[in-house]
């Protein structure tokens, strides 16, 4: 016991000590510059790291132009535009684009209603048992999906939501909600009460308060549930393959699939397609980036706040 | 404009094993200003969020101008609340803030103009209505409140301790201001605080509670001079009053230390009980005479506190520690004996089982 104290006391004289140290301590000195060597090792390390990261890409631009495109990266042998004009004219990507951007529009629409509501009445109401109700949903975050296939593949046959818009961006908004719903919680848990009361005192109903006070102060939270749901949804597969086996309803993971498969069957599989598929296919992805970047960069920080 | 009461009213929280409100009772008059006053916990501010309906009482009837506000949601209640925090909308200027619940009465933009323009020229923040709430200070976020509060003209002001954010130079300021403001406008006004000297300053009335149970209510000057019991009269007054444990004597009653202070037996205490006493006497209630003067009690000086337009001299008598309110020139030597005289009419008792005073 008295061994323990001792400890504990030394311990605590020591940070006392480094403390004291720390505000005597001269300020730091400008950091010195890096001789030749070392700038030379790390400009090269950047380098290096950058091409790992960018070589696929790097991949798909360049078979994405050309027409004897193979699986290795090669500076463009026969030059052409001949790609991306027959993915629209013999695939039918226009279609398949418009598919992907209705239902990755619809999910993120649907979430975001879904999350504002669900989040707000676990951050506000006082329901019986809401710890339970806010774990349960923490729960079904863990759940692999792929556990979840034959069920709801089954499900989606019985109900008749299999080969419909609305039962893929049904289930797409399920796989993100929970998530989702937990980081609006904290958001909205961030924001004081009082405001919406005030709100009520001016003679707000609850829901009016909620659109006209609450929302818009967690406009970064609800930016960064639009844009995740947007992205999961336009790149989720397995779900586009259990649920969808109809053309004319394909998103374009799945054609991505039919593409590898159909021409020409796994022999000649014809990389310059597939590469500009892949090259439409990213572009949504960096436009959602760079129209929502400050806001999510916004809304990360501000949800791990309250962690 | 309107009367309020609060009948009976009780409040249990589930978190909690005690009510914060048991049994509440008030009746707060037309133009009046009331002060609920009372420490952290007391449940004033429950009891203020009851009235503005963002609280359900469990038990009770509250009402507004006669007619019973249970069940009725804040928004129908007409009545305008000031928060501690202010509760401006962040995203909305200041403008924009005080024009909010007249554009929630869908006003006409001419007339919203010309009522928060005016409102705004009451208060002197006419300049700051382009800003948002993140670019104003303190002060000037509390009149932009104020002016939300009062740009609607409510039936009833709410204050929850709106004051205690300010500065202490700004507060006293202010204060005045509010108590200004309030006869002007003549509208009835509940005040929370926790500060008695905020309480004494502003009220027509106070009420005092403690526990979740009415203590006292009554003007300023009746809970100062007459406190109910002893919780109100610790409470009130600063420093509070000065409490020595005694038994009575004929005519006068003596302390624990022998003093004997005059106290005559009031006509209706007649039973055995109220012997045994707490005598109540405010730190102005006793007189500092010359050492050995005749009827003067021995006491010691510890310590002499110069506040500038009083002094306060901290003595001894036996064990008991009393504060005495001195005029500015008096200036005894600490350590030195000096003799006390208790004012008759400034002697109050209490029984010392129940708390109550004696009259």
């Amino acid at each position: 016991m008295t061994a323990e104290l001792t400890a504990v006391g030394g311990a605590d004289q020591l940070a006392t000590e480094r403390l004291a140290a720390r505000a005597t301590a001269p300020p730091p000195r400008p950091k010195a510059k890096a001789g030749p060597v070392e700038w030379i090792l790390v400009h090269m390390t950047f380098v290096v790291v950058c091409a790992f990261f960018l070589v696929p890409f790097v991949w798909l631009l360049s078979a994405a132009f050309d027409a004897k495109a193979t699986a290795y990266i090669q500076f463009p042998v026969e030059p052409t535009i001949m790609n991306f004009v027959r993915i629209f004219t013999e695939h039918d990507f226009g279609r398949v684009l418009v598919n992907s951007v209705f239902v990755a529009v619809s999910t993120m629409i649907l979430v975001v209603v879904t999350v504002s509501l669900a989040g707000y009445s676990l951050s506000r109401l006082d329901l019986r048992r809401k710890d339970w109700i806010t774990y349960a949903v923490l729960l079904l975050q863990t759940m692999p999906i792929s556990a979840t296939m034959v069920p709801i593949y089954g499900l989606a046959r019985q109900l008749g939501l299999r080969n419909s818009y609305l039962g893929l961006i049904l289930i797409h908004a399920a796989i993100e909600l929970p998530f989702l719903i937990w980081l609006m919680k904290g958001f909205f848990d961030s924001i004081p009460r009082h405001l919406e009361e005030a709100a009520w005192l001016d003679g707000r109903s609850r829901i009016r308060a909620l659109i006209e006070i609450v929302l818009p102060l967690a406009r970064p939270g609800l930016g960064i549930a639009a844009g995740l749901a947007f992205l999961s949804a336009w790149a989720e597969v397995l779900m586009v393959v259990i649920l969808i086996d109809q053309d004319s309803l394909k998103t374009v993971p799945l054609a991505f699939y039919e593409a590898m498969r159909n021409q020409g069957g796994y022999v000649e599989v014809q990389y310059g397609v597939i590469a500009a598929m892949a090259v439409i296919y990213l572009l949504p992805v960096m436009v959602v980036f760079f129209a929502a970047r400050r806001l999510m960069v916004r809304g990360l920080m501000s949800s791990t706040r309250g962690l | 404009m309107a009367n309020v009461e609060f009948d009976e009213v009780w409040k249990q929280f589930a978190s909690q094993t005690a009510a914060a409100v048991k049994g509440l009772s008030l009746d707060i008059r037309d133009h009046e200003l009331l002060v609920l006053l009372g420490p952290s916990g007391c449940g004033k501010t429950t009891a203020l969020r009851m009235l503005a309906g963002l609280e359900e009482p469990d038990g009770g009837d509250i009402r507004i101008g006669g007619k019973s506000v249970v069940g009725l949601e804040p928004k129908d209640r007409d009545v305008a609340l000031v928060f501690q925090s202010y509760a401006l909308y962040p995203h909305l200027s200041a403008h924009d803030n005080i024009g909010y619940p007249l554009k929630v009465r869908n006003l006409s933009k001419a007339d919203q103009e010309a009522k928060v323009q005016r409102v705004a020229e009451m208060l002197g923040i006419g300049h700051l209505l382009p800003r948002r709430p993140g670019q104003l200070s303190g002060g000037e976020q509390q009149r932009v409140a104020l002016a939300r509060a009062i740009v609607r003209e409510p039936r009833v002001f709410l204050m929850d301790e709106p004051l205690s954010n300010l500065d202490a130079k700004l507060r006293v300021h202010t204060r005045t201001e509010l108590k200004t403001l309030q006869r002007e406008l003549g509208t009835t006004m509940v005040f929370v605080t926790h500060d008695q000297a905020e309480a004494m300053s502003l009220a027509n009335r106070i009420a005092v509670l403690s526990a979740g149970e009415l203590q006292q209510i009554g003007t300023p000057d009746e809970v100062y001079d007459h406190p109910a019991n002893l919780f109100v009269a610790e409470f009130i007054g600063s420093p509070p009053m000065n409490l020595l444990e005694a038994t009575r004597d004929g005519d006068s009653v003596i302390a624990e230390s022998g003093w004997r202070i005059p106290a005559p037996r009031p006509a209706t205490a007649s039973s055995s009980s109220s012997e045994q006493l707490t005598v109540g006497l405010r730190p102005e209630g006793i007189a500092i005479v010359p050492a050995g003067q005749d009827g003067g009690q021995a006491a010691e000086v510890v310590a002499v506190e110069p506040l500038g337009s009083e002094v306060i001299v901290d003595v001894r008598v036996g064990s008991q520690a009393l504060k005495i309110r001195a005029a500015p020139d008096v200036r005894p030597e600490p350590g030195s004996t000096i003799g006390l005289r208790a004012d008759p009419a400034a002697v109050r008792l209490f029984d010392r089982s129940s708390g109550l005073a004696i009259h």
